[in-house]
């Protein structure tokens, strides 16, 4: 996955590779090397929706300067 | 002293002559904490650290001074402002010279000198390119929103409240600033600073969270002079340097902020702000899950159509040497292993639908395999039963000559002859006597 794959590109890609699957047609070592990529982008996308989840750190601003000059 | 014009003493000096006014002056309380109101000309922040200026209208004007540190002087007043002031007359003995003692000054039209800075600024930010120059990208699913505002205010609470019906847990740091006031300009910039450092991953690492990659900096309604801050170039400045793309949420929807025209984006208000750039969680759940299932919908019609034409090849095979069979055997399961192997980090769900797959993808090769070794099974009978061996077991002989030829006709054979014959357990020597030539059509 490269480094500046992001969520919304992820989600793109995605579509257009369910799409071509659905139409069929594609021989199968292509099926398997799409459904592949599609599957390391849904477990993209899934990291990207865990990645958002965290805590709320809330912090007067004399405070977090302090923390950020430790 | 002196209180009035005595010949016998003879001149006063002039000194205390002024002296004399002097006193009359400050005990007049008509000029002691009284209120003026002019224009400011001759503005002058001296090095002394006093401030000299002359108060002045159409029909007069006085000099003025404010000693350092008597009275806060807004940073808005220059030359030219109209200001109005409280202020004691003095008159200073040496130079002879009447002035005022301001112990406060104003802006008269304070709102109106603000809005002429503002015109100021904005039109430096549009010569220098900065109202028109590209925005960064907000992320789509931010993992890091930095919240700069007042601690404990409105505003907040209903951000926090905005997000967690959005996106429950999302990860968020709120720097807590006075968001007005005199110290509110600097706050904010120390807060967009203080963001921009948790943007960088190196210190993120540090302090053990994902860099910062959405920073959001406004605060409630207001009076205009209240969101002030938001008009100031420091500020301003300080969003226009951010490498996070800046969300600006200042105050309701009718008020546009100078920090607003710079911003990556603009929201009308801090719960505007949540809406524009937290995605809804459930939203995108749903459209993963979607799509995951459209994927794998997909990947099992077409395994089904594979398995189809798997049978198919499977009739074709039947004559294929058993190599062929071998070679596609081991295609097939390594398909079969990486499909297996593609999805081994996804969701449960997934991984049986693919168990599922995988199985239908080895039954089909068992079954080709099975079919394979009947075919074998079947070749080798008809072959057993074509073996010349066999017919010897049941009372048949073959003839061969001396280089092993098998002679089936009399016309190979002459008088005398010698001849080997093939038994079912072994060999016999023979001579040949004689030749009837038989039915040849036999």
């Amino acid at each position: 996955m490269s480094k500046e794959m992001s969520y919304s590109k992820a989600i793109q890609r995605l579509e257009e590779i369910v799409q071509s699957l659905e139409r069929g047609g594609i021989p199968l070592d292509e099926t398997l090397k799409l459904y592949e990529e599609g599957a390391k982008l849904l477990a993209f996308c899934q990291q990207e929706l865990a990645a958002a989840e965290g805590k709320l750190n809330e912090m007067k601003l004399a405070d977090i300067e302090n923390k950020l000059s430790e | 002293m002196r209180t009035g014009n005595d010949l016998t003493t003879g001149p006063i000096p002039v000194g205390q002559f002024v002296n004399l006014v002097r006193n009359t002056l400050k005990q007049d309380k008509l000029f002691q904490n009284q209120v003026i109101t002019g224009e400011i000309t001759q503005w002058k922040r001296h090095s002394n650290g006093h401030t000299y200026f002359t108060l002045i209208d159409s029909d007069g004007q006085i000099s003025a001074v404010i000693w350092q540190g008597r009275c806060n002087i807004d940073p808005l007043i220059e030359e030219g402002s109209v200001v109005v002031v409280i202020a004691n007359l003095d008159l200073w003995a040496k130079a002879g010279k009447i002035q005022l003692v301001v112990s406060k000054i104003a802006l008269v039209n304070k709102l109106g000198a603000l809005e002429d800075r503002k015109k100021q600024l904005i039109a430096d930010l549009r010569n220098e390119g900065l109202l028109d120059r590209t925005r960064l990208e907000l992320p789509t699913i931010p993992h890091h929103i930095a919240i700069i505002t007042g601690s404990g205010s409105a505003a907040l609470a209903d951000m926090n409240r905005l997000i967690d019906n959005r996106w429950p847990g999302l990860r968020r740091t709120i720097i807590g600033v006075m968001v007005q006031g005199e110290n509110a300009p600097g706050e904010i910039v120390r807060g967009l600073l203080a963001a921009s450092k948790l943007s960088v991953p190196e210190i993120a690492d540090k302090m053990e969270v994902p860099p910062v990659d959405l920073i959001i900096v406004g605060r409630g309604g207001g009076a205009p002079e209240d969101l002030w801050a938001f008009n100031l170039e420091p500020v301003v400045r300080a969003i226009v340097a951010s490498r996070v793309p800046v969300v600006s949420a200042v105050g309701h929807e009718s008020d546009l902020m100078v920090a607003d025209l710079v911003a990556d984006l603009r929201a009308s208000t801090p719960s505007n702000a949540i809406e524009l750039t937290v995605p809804e969680y459930d939203y995108h759940q749903m459209l993963n899950v979607s799509l995951l299932e459209r994927l794998d919908d997909a990947a099992q019609r077409i395994i089904i159509d594979w398995r189809r034409s798997l049978q198919l090849l499977q009739s074709r095979l039947v004559n294929a040497p058993l190599r062929g069979v071998y070679n596609a055997y081991q295609h097939v399961s390594e398909l079969g292993n990486r499909l297996s192997n593609i999805v081994a980090d996804r969701f449960s769900e997934e991984r049986q639908r693919l168990h599922r797959h995988t199985t239908m993808i080895e039954f089909a090769i068992h079954k080709k395999l099975a079919d394979e070794t009947t075919r074998l099974a079947v070749l080798n009978t008809s072959l057993n039963s074509s073996n010349p061996r066999n017919v010897l077991h049941r009372g048949y002989s073959m003839i061969t000559n001396k280089s092993g030829s098998v002679i089936s006709k009399t016309d190979d054979l002459t008088e005398g002859q010698q001849i080997t014959l093939a038994l079912a357990d072994g060999r016999a020597k023979a001579t040949v006597d004689g030749i009837e030539e038989g039915d040849k059509n036999e």
